[in-house]
């Protein structure tokens, strides 16, 4: 860093304080005022309104989150993964590959007003699925599967949770060699000790990173858990509740606490994340 | 043992036919493949089955209620669509998230291009810093950031949060790892410092370098970076909804709420687009060899 302050360097300075303005005027400091009103509830340094922002529904809120989060993080990992796994192993369908590929891509950005409208259309109270099983004597609802359900919303969040995963996914299951597996089968070994001493060891690192993206990524949409049910009981939506309700003497900081405490919570799971994928280079960046 | 016995052996290769398989071993490899196809399936249905219930709710005028097999093919028309498309308050919030679009692209080329250009050809000691900072939106997202913009502008500069394009620095905030992401990966398949020492060996200008020699090179990721920002400001609601901003997402919920089925009719259209233009974009970026991950990772 200090290179860029010497002399002949002012190319570089006049590039990056634009831009360092930028993101320190509108990221930084919005950020930092947060934190530090968090840790200051009216004026004066306590953790009350931290404590606060754990109890009572806002605890709630953050199980219902986490629950949520972790739910739909795990399945469209798991998903996600044998989708990954099961295309590199065809490649009988020449268009397959690309194809999803570029599926994903569009679809790992679909989150928003747009799919909780379609999940509506099709499991909410008239969807066109919860009809059909209606009339074979099934009420999804019962089984939580409805537009407001939590597994509903496990099933509406899958729908951009397993293309992200496989997309992050596809470059480790590429760097599984085929080498490697000749080379075990050439040992003596069967396809099951292939993958218990080989495949998975190389793709576990890379699977968690990929998982805990993920449970990032659900527990901080909004549009989608809004549309669906705005008075449901999940973190996004009680920051909502409390910007913009009426703002009584303390609720501020309560909102300030709660951003404190996710922030906190995707800075952890971010920094494990890199971590894990910084092991996962190790094997695949060749 | 040849290489294609040892293939054989592999769980999940294809390369059954053709192959001396003991007669054992084939009906077990066959059925792995068939639970392969079976998945495939599963997972295609999952995606398609929303969109279609979608498009039929949207443009089929029968209620799910009354839909009966023989019903199927009546009531179908793109009125609703029209009449979405046509509403005034919709086309306003349209122009809107349209200029939202354009500002945050310029901002962000603005900020990034010379940025990713002196980073890669004299500094290159600052990219840890540029990378680390490309995951700073996934730390601090919308809804968080939200709160403090709030808590900040909203008591020192409250004009600033009353022109809708108060967005826009946000908007470019949250597509600056994918568009830096994408800048960089341009340079670096234009092997861009061969380039900068090539034409200064030759006696070209800095400026003749920047604008004749690795800008139109980067046109590419430009394309990129615009494509995947205009898909992100287009479908961000939790931002604009907060802060009581009339753009395309946030009005599409307002207006579903009196036309369900016209609402639902352009939210298709929109997410159909969407679709189809980062599609292209990913296309001709893979045509290119350029490897940009869209998630900004």
């Amino acid at each position: 860093m200090r290179a860029l302050f010497r002399r002949e360097n002012r190319l570089g300075l006049l590039v990056v304080l634009p831009f360092a303005a930028f993101v320190g005027l509108f990221l930084v400091y919005p950020t930092i005022v947060v934190l530090y009103k968090a840790v200051t509830p009216g004026g004066s340094f306590g953790t009350e309104a931290l404590q606060r922002a754990l109890s009572g529904t806002y605890r709630t809120g953050f199980i219902n989150s986490i629950a949520l989060s972790g739910a739909s993080a795990i399945i469209g990992g798991i998903v996600g993964i044998l989708l990954a796994l099961t295309i590199k192993s065809l490649d009988r369908p020449r268009w397959l590959h690309p194809t999803l590929d570029s599926w994903s891509a569009v679809a790992s950005q679909l989150g928003g007003v747009g799919l909780a409208f379609a999940f509506i259309a099709t499991i909410g109270a008239q969807g066109i699925l919860t009809k059909l099983f209606m009339s074979v004597g099934v009420n999804l609802a019962d089984y939580g599967i409805s537009a407001t359900g939590f597994w509903g919303l496990v099933v509406v969040y899958l729908y951009f949770q397993i293309p992200l995963m496989f997309l992050v996914m596809m470059p480790a299951v590429n760097g599984l060699k085929s080498s490697w597996r000749e080379a075990a089968a050439i040992m003596g070994a069967s396809p099951g000790r292939y993958w218990w001493s080989v495949g998975i060891p190389i793709l576990t690192p890379a699977t968690l990173g990929g998982i805990l993206l993920l449970f990032v990524n659900a527990f901080t949409a909004y549009a989608t858990a809004y549309v669906l049910n705005a008075g449901g009981a999940l973190v996004p939506l009680q920051i909502r509740f409390l910007l913009q309700g009426n703002v009584i003497t303390g609720e501020e900081d309560l909102g300030n606490a709660i951003v404190a405490w996710v922030i906190a919570l995707l800075l952890s799971s971010l920094l494990i994340m890199t971590l894990l994928q910084r092991r996962t280079l190790k094997w695949t960046s060749t | 043992m040849s290489m294609e016995a040892v293939t054989a052996l592999m769980p999940g290769s294809d390369h059954v036919e053709g192959l001396q398989a003991s007669p054992n071993t084939k009906p077990t490899l066959r059925a792995t493949s068939a639970v392969k196809w079976v998945f495939l399936v599963g997972i295609a249905l999952y995606f398609a089955v929303p969109m279609l219930a979608m498009a039929r709710f949207a443009f089929q005028a029968v209620p799910t209620a009354l839909l009966t097999p023989e019903k199927l093919f009546t009531g179908w028309s793109a009125a609703g669509l029209w009449t979405a498309l046509t509403d005034p308050q919709i086309l306003a919030a349209t122009k809107t998230s349209v200029l939202l679009v354009v500002f945050a692209i310029l901002l962000n080329l603005i900020l990034l291009v010379p940025l990713a250009i002196v980073t890669e050809v004299r500094n290159p000691q600052i990219r840890p810093y540029l990378t680390a900072l490309t995951l700073l939106p996934w730390v601090i997202p919308p809804i968080a950031l939200v709160v403090g913009v709030a808590a900040t502008f909203r008591a020192t500069v409250p004009w600033f949060l009353a022109s809708n394009f108060s967005l826009v620095p946000f908007y470019a905030l949250w597509a600056m790892p994918f568009t830096y992401r994408a800048l960089d990966a341009g340079l670096q398949a234009i092997n861009a410092r061969t380039l900068y020492e090539a034409s200064r060996s030759m006696g070209a200008s800095l400026a003749t370098i920047i604008f004749r020699v690795l800008i139109p090179n980067m046109r590419a990721s430009m394309v990129a970076a615009a494509g995947l920002t205009a898909a992100m400001v287009l479908g961000e609601f939790a931002f604009a909804s907060l802060l009581l901003k009339r753009t395309l997402p946030t009005e599409m919920v307002n207006y579903q709420r009196s036309d369900p089925r016209g609402g639902l009719a352009l939210a298709l259209f929109v997410m159909v687009l969407t679709a189809l233009s980062l599609g292209l974009v990913v296309r001709s970026l893979r045509r290119r060899g350029l490897n940009i991950q869209t998630t900004g990772l």
